[in-house]
């Protein structure tokens, strides 16, 4: 019977934690994809290894997606995982690994007062929009709007608008992605393999003779042979498989 | 329902932060993923403001901006291994001369 009675209020209380959990789910969301994106973001810009940076860049991609859910537009967020958690940061992290990039190095800033500047320039922005947000939240024409059904973000509704009303920029748009295409793949070309600094004799093979086996230590003058033929008897590789011809 | 305020204010600070990234950083990589994330917070600001308006115009705005920036990652990512090619190294203060 007296567990009884300890035992209701109790119940009581998990059931008010469970309704105010159930009321300010929403609210609670918010809270944690808040503090996920800016975690994240703030680990962004504080780690050195850019790969690290890509991970991070990746949860805040995660938890913008999440928010996106929360404001009813499931095209967007879906949209927001496929082309930037996928695709964009794929191909970052594909850069990251091809180039080999290491920690930033630690050697002091050419620019010592950038970081001061970055901070200062920063806090100067979040005020300038903190003082907008402060005397735009009572315009309140959300409150008059939020009856209606929450549809805006339904895939149908954006396909409608985006092959009607903003046709015009989705076509430029394809247009665009042809040009990134085209400037991707020039700048990217290798246009040749010699740098523009080297001297190139046609049809010489220049080796300092120390790479020669046999010669001795050290003797940096210079074999001169004149087909690849020549090369590997000087060398002794004669009979030697070839790098190719072993893959 | 979360005040549409929230939802700026979390742009803000993301944009800010981003800001931040972009002047402190000296690795191209990074400072390209810096801009990514200014984009991201414009993008949640227009996000937050079509669907409060319950208008699909600021979604299709995001859209866009989403493509912008897939053409800007290949671009941009096709300038960084070009300069890395040439100078070995992917800090700007190596290439702040524009000359080879």
């Amino acid at each position: 019977m007296s567990a009884a009675m300890t035992l209701n209020p109790m119940l009581g209380l998990l059931a008010a934690a469970v309704g105010a959990l159930v009321d300010y789910a929403d609210e609670m969301l918010f809270g944690v994809l808040f503090l996920l994106a800016v975690g994240a973001a703030v680990s962004l810009v504080t780690q050195r290894n850019p790969l690290y940076c890509a991970i991070s860049l990746v949860f805040v991609f995660l938890s913008l997606a999440g928010l996106y859910l929360l404001l009813a537009a499931p095209f967007i967020a879906a949209v927001q995982v496929i082309v930037y958690a996928g695709a964009i940061m794929v191909l970052v992290v594909f850069v990251i690994m091809l180039l080999n990039v290491e920690d930033e190095e630690r050697r002091p800033l050419r620019l010592r007062y950038l970081i001061p500047t970055a901070i200062t320039l920063a806090a100067v922005l979040f005020a300038e929009v903190a003082f907008i947000l402060y005397f735009v939240h009572d315009a309140g024409p959300e409150r008059a709007n939020a009856a209606a059904p929450a549809n805006t973000g339904l895939t149908a509704n954006i396909g409608a608008g985006l092959f009607t009303t903003y046709l015009l920029p989705f076509e430029i748009t394809s247009v665009l992605i042809l040009m990134a295409i085209v400037g991707a793949i020039t700048l990217a070309r290798r246009a040749s393999v010699l740098r523009p600094t080297d001297v190139v004799v046609p049809g010489a093979q220049v080796l300092p003779r120390h790479a020669l086996a046999g010669a001795e230590q050290g003797d940096a003058s210079a074999v001169i042979t004149h087909t690849t033929a020549e090369a590997e008897s000087a060398l002794g590789l004669t009979n030697a498989p070839h790098r190719r011809e072993r893959d | 329902m979360i005040p549409l305020s929230w939802y700026l204010a979390l742009s803000a600070v993301l944009f800010t932060i981003g800001v931040a990234g972009v002047i402190i950083k000296r690795n191209v990589i990074s400072m390209f993923m810096c801009i990514e994330l200014m984009l991201n917070a414009v993008n949640l600001s227009l996000v937050a403001f079509s669907s409060y308006f319950r208008d699909a115009a600021g979604q299709l705005f995001v859209f866009i901006v989403m493509t912008v920036a897939a053409a800007e990652a290949a671009v941009g990512l096709g300038i960084i291994i070009a300069v890395f090619r040439n100078r070995e190294s992917l800090d700007v203060d190596d290439a702040s001369v524009l000359r080879n």
